[in-house]
């Protein structure tokens, strides 16, 4: 891997990154409400249009707009993201606190994902045409299908509040109770991770397939080799090699989804305080957590790149 | 004795029913709360909606509060009448104490109405206590309000859950109360953590040693996470699932009808200037569909100025003034000159299912008589934005009045106030405004009686807003949690308060 190649696409990494901060931050000073505003008329009672105008100030939304986007590109320099508008928090902490827990739930998916999917995808193509494979194809197509938050308040209705097996839903630290903090991360999780259980189940079946399909294989077939040896030896290494890229791809997909499941579920993640910002049209905080989302998918995306890259030298050229 | 396979199956079966969450909690004696926003900031005098009011309420005290009947209680203040010059005094209870153990002094009152009262104060009260001409302090128990104009409602100020006393010396940010419970610890977006306060004034109370609210904003997550005793109560049931609370035999619901949902109006822009126009959409509207589509029947229909049934101001013919009457609509629109009908547009927001169901319904039977609206649904800061500005022209709303006297709806009828989205845009109602200004300032009972069945008339011919329908407000808990009451009429919102008295049974 050269090192140009790796500066190219950190910069084009880079440049997306800015690309996606001044569209998030344009979208939001262009839509309507005014955070002055509603800060003050939360109680249904008129603001008085001073007391607006002087929060106005106080908060910088006076200045010219591109001002704004001057003093906010300088801070971004500066890695500071600024503070909530609503109550001067740093926007920093709010993510340093809340990225743990949504990169811990898609963590938690994706083991899942991987943990259901690919054995499950090596045997339906061991037993090709068999029930299960009927089965599970049928299965796969019907949880790809349905969204994750429909998936979610299933899991709420069926496992809570109707078999009382597990809470509907919250946050415990898991230094303050770890056998509720992971009841609590146990269906917000499956609700992550079955669409990647999915994904991958069907990667792992027509890989299998493939590589059982090889010469190798049946040379090695005929050499008397054991059935498992075969399996993890022949296919396996070779049939597993997609079905990591697609992992790759579809962890950073996963980060869209975790906001939905975490809505449902009251996982304290990224998702509750941007929702809240975009709400309270909190700029800075709606800013810095999108950045924050798409610079982990840019990352994520890098890192396949570069694990391509070292794997398969041809992609360098490309 | 033989182990049998369904002895078996029949224990698995109860083991996870074993470690139902929730017992070991109500053991410790704290309360867990479902609370359906998380506050936007706990400053004692800025409103941020009910939510933040609740925990605002047992952290901080003022002079006064309801009782379970919604009748004005003493709390820092043990009694408040007026003087022979007309001014009120309020003489302060022995014993109470801020959390940090200073007492609570005629100092601190006369500090917190300054404040309120204050030139660049963003106090939800600041209009009213700038009618307090000065504070004075006749003894160090006694704090005497002179009014500019006589007040006959100024005691009920101080039961707005945005009228505390704070310990005067308390730093900008750190407000110090005097309430039963004390603020230890909050995430925010997340969840906040009460401690009983020691020191509280009223032996035997707060009655439980602690509350955590946690944040459920998705109603159906709340009203799941009450199911299955995540949580032991919750406030704003969702309608749809009030049946489902009361079948639950592990579950009770305390609802009543405060809030109401209405029409309002841009008096700028014609026809909606024309009061014909608005009676005529007054009488156009079938509320009961209403309460039925966007209430699933947890209600009642609006027919007039949102009055409590039951209370002196009440008055049944008053209270159908706007009964539907399609026709009656349609003569009144003819005689305004549309005959033919208009077209016009209808502001809600789709972030509330409530206020989107009610203008659905309110288009169609619009549409009936003869006004095609096209509806507008933004996010409801948008809408928020929309309706302070005046852009648009007629506005659905949810709200509920300051209190259960009528005084309480001059925030929703008195459109000479400054503009906001709860209120109709300029709108001119000169006599619904005398009206409420003339109420305010006597102190006869049997006269206040007959001015606001006067303002009612007025309003009825005047339309600054269209009643629609009273919504329930439900708090859904645990058959074991006590002590707690939904306070009447608009007082629902703070009900809160009573969590001081509630208690595990």
């Amino acid at each position: 891997m050269s090192a140009t190649w790796f500066a190219r696409r950190l910069a084009v990494s880079l440049g997306l990154a800015w690309v996606v901060a001044t569209i998030v931050f344009l979208a939001l000073h262009m839509v309507p409400g005014d955070p002055a505003e509603l800060l003050l008329s939360t109680g249904g009672i008129s603001p008085d249009p001073a007391a607006v105008a002087e929060l106005r100030e106080k908060l910088g939304l006076e200045r010219p707009l591109l001002a704004q986007y001057g003093a906010f590109l300088a801070g971004l320099m500066q890695g500071n993201l600024g503070h909530s508008l609503v109550d001067d928090y740093p926007v920093l902490s709010e993510i340093a606190l809340r990225l743990p827990r949504t990169l811990e739930l898609i963590l938690a998916g994706t083991l899942i994902g991987i943990a259901v999917g690919v054995p499950s995808g090596v045997y339906a193509a061991l037993h090709r045409g068999g029930r299960f494979d009927r089965i599970a194809s049928g299965v796969t197509a019907l949880l790809l299908a349905i969204p994750v938050f429909v998936v979610g308040t299933l899991l709420v209705l069926l496992m809570a509040q109707t078999l009382r097996l597990m809470p509907a839903g919250g946050f415990v630290p898991f230094t303050q109770d770890p056998v509720q903090h992971f009841k609590l991360l146990t269906l917000p999780a499956i609700a992550v991770g079955k669409g990647l259980a999915a994904i991958l189940f069907r990667m792992t079946r027509a890989s299998t397939l493939d590589a059982l399909a090889n010469d190798y294989v049946r040379t090695a077939r005929a050499k008397g080799l054991s059935q498992p040896r075969i399996l993890v030896v022949h296919v396996l290494r070779n049939a597993l090699n997609p079905v990591l890229t697609v992992l790759g791809l579809q962890m950073g997909t996963l980060l869209g989804g975790t906001v939905l499941v975490e809505y449902v579920f009251n996982w304290p993640g990224l998702s509750t305080p941007l929702l809240r910002a975009v709400e309270a049209r909190d700029y800075p905080m709606v800013v810095g957590i999108i950045l924050t989302i798409s610079v982990l998918f840019l990352l994520i995306n890098l890192v396949v790149e570069i694990l391509h890259a070292v794997v398969d030298p041809r992609v360098q050229a490309g | 004795m033989t182990t049998t396979r369904r002895a078996i199956l029949q224990a698995g079966l109860a083991l996870p029913f074993m470690s139902m969450p929730g017992r070991a909690q109500r053991a410790s004696g704290v309360l867990r709360y479902g609370l359906s926003a998380f506050p936007p900031n706990l400053q004692p005098w800025v409103s941020t909606g009910a939510s933040a009011g609740t925990v605002k309420m047992l952290t901080h005290r003022s002079l006064v509060s309801y009782d379970s009947k919604g009748e004005l209680r003493g709390e820092l203040a043990e009694s408040w009448s007026r003087d022979s010059d007309g001014a009120w005094v309020f003489k302060l209870r022995q014993g109470c104490v801020f959390h940090n153990g200073e007492p609570v002094t005629a100092e601190d009152v006369k500090w917190s109405i300054e404040q309120i009262a204050g030139e660049k104060s963003t106090a939800y009260m600041r209009t009213q206590f700038q009618g307090i001409e000065r504070v004075e302090i006749p003894d160090p128990k006694t704090i005497r309000l002179v009014t500019t104009l006589p007040q006959a409602t100024l005691p009920s100020w101080f039961g707005n859950y945005n009228t505390f006393v704070i310990w005067r010396k308390s730093a900008p940010n750190e407000p110090i109360g005097a309430g039963p419970f004390r603020l230890v610890a909050q995430e925010r977006g997340t969840s906040l953590d009460l401690v009983a306060f020691d020191k509280f004034y009223k032996p035997g109370f707060p009655k439980v040693k602690g509350i955590k609210f946690v944040v459920y904003a998705d109603e159906n997550l709340r009203f799941a996470a009450l199911q299955s005793g995540d949580v032991d109560m919750i406030e704003y049931v969702p309608w749809q699932s009030m049946s489902a609370v009361e079948a639950d035999p592990k579950l009770k619901l305390d609802s009543v009808e405060g809030p109401f949902m209405d029409i309002l109006f841009n008096g700028t822009k014609p026809p909606f200037n024309d009061a014909r126009v608005r009676r005529a959409i007054a009488h156009a509207v079938k509320r009961d569909d209403i309460v039925k589509a966007a209430f699933f029947g947890r209600g009642k229909p609006l027919e007039g100025l949102p009055i409590v049934e039951g209370t002196p101001w009440y008055d049944k013919e008053l209270a159908h003034g706007w009964n539907y009457d399609p026709a009656r609509a349609k003569a009144l629109l003819a005689e305004a000159g549309f005959a033919n009908g208009f077209q016009s547009t209808l502001l809600a927001t789709s972030q509330f299912g409530m206020h989107k169901d009610t203008a659905e319904v309110v288009q169609q039977h619009l549409a009936a008589v003869g006004i095609q609206c096209e509806l507008q649904l933004p996010d409801w800061s948008t809408r928020v934005s929309r309706g302070t500005r005046g852009q648009y022209d007629m506005a659905i709303h949810g709200v509920s009045s300051d209190n259960n006297d009528p005084d309480g709806l001059t925030v929703v009828l008195d459109t000479s106030l400054s503009p906001t989205h709860g209120r109709s845009f300029k709108v001119d109602a000169p006599r619904t405004i005398a009206a409420l200004a003339k109420g305010r300032s006597e102190f006869d009972q049997a006269k206040r009686v007959e001015i606001y069945k006067e303002m009612q008339r007025a309003a009825l011919e005047e339309v600054p807003l269209v009643g629609l329908a009273w919504r329930s407000q439900g708090y859904g808990m645990d058959k074991s949690v006590m002590g707690f009451t939904n306070l009447p009429g608009a007082l629902t919102t703070s009900s809160g308060a009573t969590l001081e008295e509630t208690y595990f049974g």
